[in-house]
């Protein structure tokens, strides 16, 4: 069988870390979630992730922070931000993201857009 | 040596020309904490005040869609009246303030002819030829009427209810407006308007003009920080809403697809009723901060209230290694306060503290007296402290470092020391911590 896609999830609500990463699974990929961007970086520096897929306002770190850290050390992995926020459209460290999507009850775009990027 | 003098005259230099005395008061109007209409009425009174010197009658005419309205009529009605009022306001002790408080006074009594008259009768401003007295503000030009019974231009209406045979009528424009129109004439007198006094009413127009066009301005301004404010509470109570709802939209579809074992269809049941609850919680907060009316204090026992405050924080403090201590200055027993909002008050401040912390961290609550006037309540923590673009907002509303936050915490805080009659103290450094103090009446 050949080997799944990785994807990284960080979004700091509980609930939906775990929502993400059922319904990621179950489109076939491998998931590993975190609702800690700075434990999220240390999984990216060891682990072998294909996508990330970052909320943006989180306690500790926030996802602009992260993305600015991930093209530090890894600038070949795709991003997708998924924010509850239209306004950091505006900020251009998202501009450096590959998707910028606004969270929605139906996961349907995001799966679309994860497609898109990775397969 | 220096000598003082205030910026404003309360009295008119009795020596003073015509000219000063007009422009001392117009300067003056525009400090003056009265509504559009008192300051307009101020302009008005300029223009008639003291026997002989202004003219003396006035009318203010105000735009009011493609109409001109009667607005006010000031003057004497009649000769005999022009006599007694004259007289007071030429009284040697009498000010400006007292002159337009009589002014107000007249225009407030329903009985004066002359403001029964006024406020009947309007004039459309776009008729296909329009006569006087709309012809001033459309074409925008002062315009003096001589021979006003036998002058064409003349509105018949108007004529009718003016009476003169010659008048005078200022436009109120700014570059791009029309805002009305001032009419003077000297029924009374019959003193013939000449150019000095043609130049002092276009002064006093233009100085109309510019007061409304600047008051319009601030209207607007302040609506649209009112719109700003709007929006932005609208976009936060959005945001603040749609995690709860993906989480719940995400976890139903799973329901609603098939194959789901009933472990997890519990599990989703589960979630989705936690989801529910906190959306309920922000409504409910929501709801309960605009609301904060004290109709009675009462002396609300500190050490209970301290108690109650740390019992209502403990399932958070439970996963943090947070300790909570408590400080009461002896024979300090009550504040006078109220219970309930005093209550909600301390446990957002704790909530605060609590989130501002790291493992080990340490909060106080402390209560003691600062001189016999007051009586402080005060949460410390060493904390990371309030960051230093936020120092100047964290009481606005919807203000929050906290991605669950809705900014209503510190804000509500505010409102209840408000309503208190109390005061509110925040000290902070980045990295070592905050100390909020709230200052309640001793006694």
């Amino acid at each position: 069988m050949k080997n799944k896609k990785r994807i990284l999830v960080v979004e700091d609500e509980k609930n939906l870390c775990l929502l993400y990463r059922e319904e990621l699974k179950r489109a076939g990929y491998e998931v590993v979630a975190t609702t800690n961007a700075r434990r999220a970086l240390d999984l990216i520096k060891k682990g072998n992730f294909d996508l990330i897929i970052t909320d943006i306002r989180m306690p500790v770190k926030d996802g602009l922070e992260l993305i600015a850290d991930i093209m530090a050390i890894r600038k070949d992995i795709p991003v997708i931000i998924n924010t509850a926020y239209q306004s950091y459209r505006y900020d251009f460290m998202s501009w450096a993201a590959d998707a910028y999507l606004i969270k929605s009850t139906s996961l349907d775009e995001l799966k679309a857009k994860i497609k898109e990027l990775i397969g | 040596m220096i000598e003082r003098f205030h910026p404003f005259r309360h009295q008119f230099v009795q020596s003073a020309s015509k000219e000063l005395q007009i422009f001392s008061i117009l300067a003056q109007s525009f400090f003056q904490p009265f509504s559009l209409k008192d300051n307009l009425l101020v302009i008005l009174t300029a223009l008639t005040a003291g026997s002989g010197l202004g003219f003396n009658r006035a009318m203010l005419f105000l735009v009011d869609g493609d109409q001109l309205k009667g607005e006010f009529w000031l003057g004497p009605s009649s000769a005999e009246e022009a006599i007694s009022l004259w007289q007071i306001l030429s009284t040697p002790e009498i000010g400006y303030s007292e002159i337009i408080d009589y002014n107000r006074r007249l225009l407030m009594n329903e009985s004066n002819p002359l403001v029964q008259k006024i406020k009947q009768v309007s004039f459309p401003l776009s008729p296909q030829e329009p006569s006087l007295p709309a012809l001033a503000a459309v074409s925008r030009e002062i315009i003096l009427v001589r021979d006003a019974y036998n002058e064409p231009l003349v509105d018949p209406q108007f004529r009718e209810l003016i009476k003169v045979d010659e008048f005078l009528c200022i436009p109120l424009l700014s570059p791009d407006e029309i805002f009305g129109e001032i009419i003077l004439d000297n029924a009374i007198t019959r003193k013939p308007i000449n150019n000095q006094d043609i130049e002092l009413a276009s002064l006093c127009g233009l100085a109309a003009g510019n007061y409304i066009y600047v008051t319009r301005l601030q209207q607007r301004v302040v609506e649209m920080k009112r719109q700003a404010a709007l929006g932005e509470m609208a976009m936060f109570v959005t945001h603040q809403l749609r995690n709860p709802l993906v989480i719940i939209g995400g976890f139903v579809d799973q329901l609603l697809a098939p194959g789901l074992d009933e472990n997890k269809k519990m599990r989703n049941l589960r979630i989705i009723k936690e989801e529910i609850n906190r959306l309920e919680k922000i409504m409910n907060r929501l709801t309960g901060f605009f609301r904060i009316d004290i109709k009675e204090k009462a002396p609300v026992n500190l050490k209970e209230i301290f108690k109650l405050t740390i019992e209502a924080v403990k399932p958070m403090i439970k996963s943090r290694k947070v300790t909570i201590e408590t400080e009461i200055e002896s024979g300090l027993v009550h504040v006078l306060s109220e219970p309930v909002y005093l209550g909600e008050a301390l446990r957002n401040l704790v909530e605060n503290s609590i989130e501002a912390l790291k493992d080990g961290g340490l909060i106080k609550i402390k209560a003691f007296r600062e001189n016999s006037d007051w009586i402080v309540i005060a949460v410390e923590d060493n904390g990371r402290g309030i960051p230093n673009h936020l120092k100047d907002r964290i009481f606005e509303a919807f203000t929050s470092t906290k991605e669950k936050g809705l900014g209503l915490g510190l804000a509500y805080v505010k409102r209840f020391m408000e309503a208190s009659g109390g005061q509110i103290k925040v000290e902070s450094k980045e990295n070592q911590g905050t100390i909020i103090k709230l200052y309640f009446r001793a006694g």
